[in-house]
């Protein structure tokens, strides 16, 4: 259990978002040229990195509004917190 | 409003806490980004809608709730006629903002049932089944969240000190007001 800050409603508990899996994903421009390992790759790898993650959440109790987190997976601290469709902070 | 059988009948009283429905009640989602809409709705209504988080404004007739950055509820602070499922308010957004694109417009007063909680225990019972923390809230007047309460999504409205508007579906009401009231009882 953790806060999220959701950058519309501010702090609200964890169990009020859902998650949406790993941000910034890059839909392939002509799916119908890629090989089956290609769309594959696309549709079902994730990284799932021990360490900091990029994710999607959406706050699904509140203002159902999605945004992107910065998560460390091993200890569920929160790097930062940005709507959909700023870029990624940096550092 | 529609000929419903009603699933919370009576109002219920404990020490520092009562709690019942209010009906029939005018409710309107609306919803819309452009600044055109807010204008229209301003001038139409004689109502600003809040643009700051978690806030409500209210007019002699109406109420509007912040729910999210393009959604708000709006409702009637009094009762409406029974009779009918036709509101001015409603025909008269639908003229100004949806039909010209603005934004959009839904009768939600059938979906949502307001219950009108009173007393210095509403917090205390909010707090066994709300992950939402309410120090702040609770002195604020016309404050506004929508949080889960026994795992049911509801829409809370701080109207007073000691008084508090509650929004839930239709089809939770019925549990979700037995729970409070079992809640209620334990206090």
């Amino acid at each position: 259990m953790f806060v999220i800050n959701c950058p519309y409603c501010g702090e609200r508990e964890q169990s009020e978002f859902k998650a949406g899996g790993e941000a910034h994903i890059v839909r392939p421009k002509q799916p119908t040229e890629l090989s089956d390992d290609e769309w594959a790759e696309y549709l079902f790898m994730r990284k799932n990195i021990k360490g900091i993650q990029f994710e999607r959440w959406v706050h699904a109790h509140g203002c159902r509004k999605w945004f992107n987190l910065v998560r460390d997976t091993s200890n569920d601290v929160i790097k930062a917190v940005y709507k959909m469709g700023e870029k990624p902070p940096t550092k | 409003m529609l000929d419903y059988t009603n699933v919370i009948t009576k109002e219920k009283s404990y020490s520092g806490l009562q709690m019942k429905e209010i009906k029939p009640v005018m409710k309107l989602i609306i919803r819309g980004k452009k600044r055109e809409f807010l204008s229209a709705i301003g001038k139409s209504l004689n109502l600003l809608l809040p643009t700051e988080p978690n806030t409500s404004s209210r007019s002699e007739k109406l109420s509007a709730l912040w729910l999210s950055p393009d959604e708000w509820i709006i409702y009637s602070n009094e009762i409406s006629n029974p009779d009918t499922n036709n509101y001015e308010t409603e025909n008269l957004l639908n003229k100004k903002i949806s039909n010209i694109g603005l934004g959009a417009v839904t009768d939600v007063s059938d979906q949502f049932v307001l219950i009108n909680m009173k007393g210095d225990k509403i917090f205390d019972l909010f707090e066994t089944g709300s992950p939402f923390n309410f120090n702040i809230f609770r002195d604020k007047k016309g404050a506004v969240t929508q949080t889960i309460l026994a795992r049911i999504d509801v829409i809370i409205h701080n109207q007073n000190q000691n008084e508090v508007n509650l929004f839930v579906r239709r089809s939770f009401s019925q549990h979700l007001f037995s729970w409070m009231n079992d809640s209620a009882s334990r206090l």
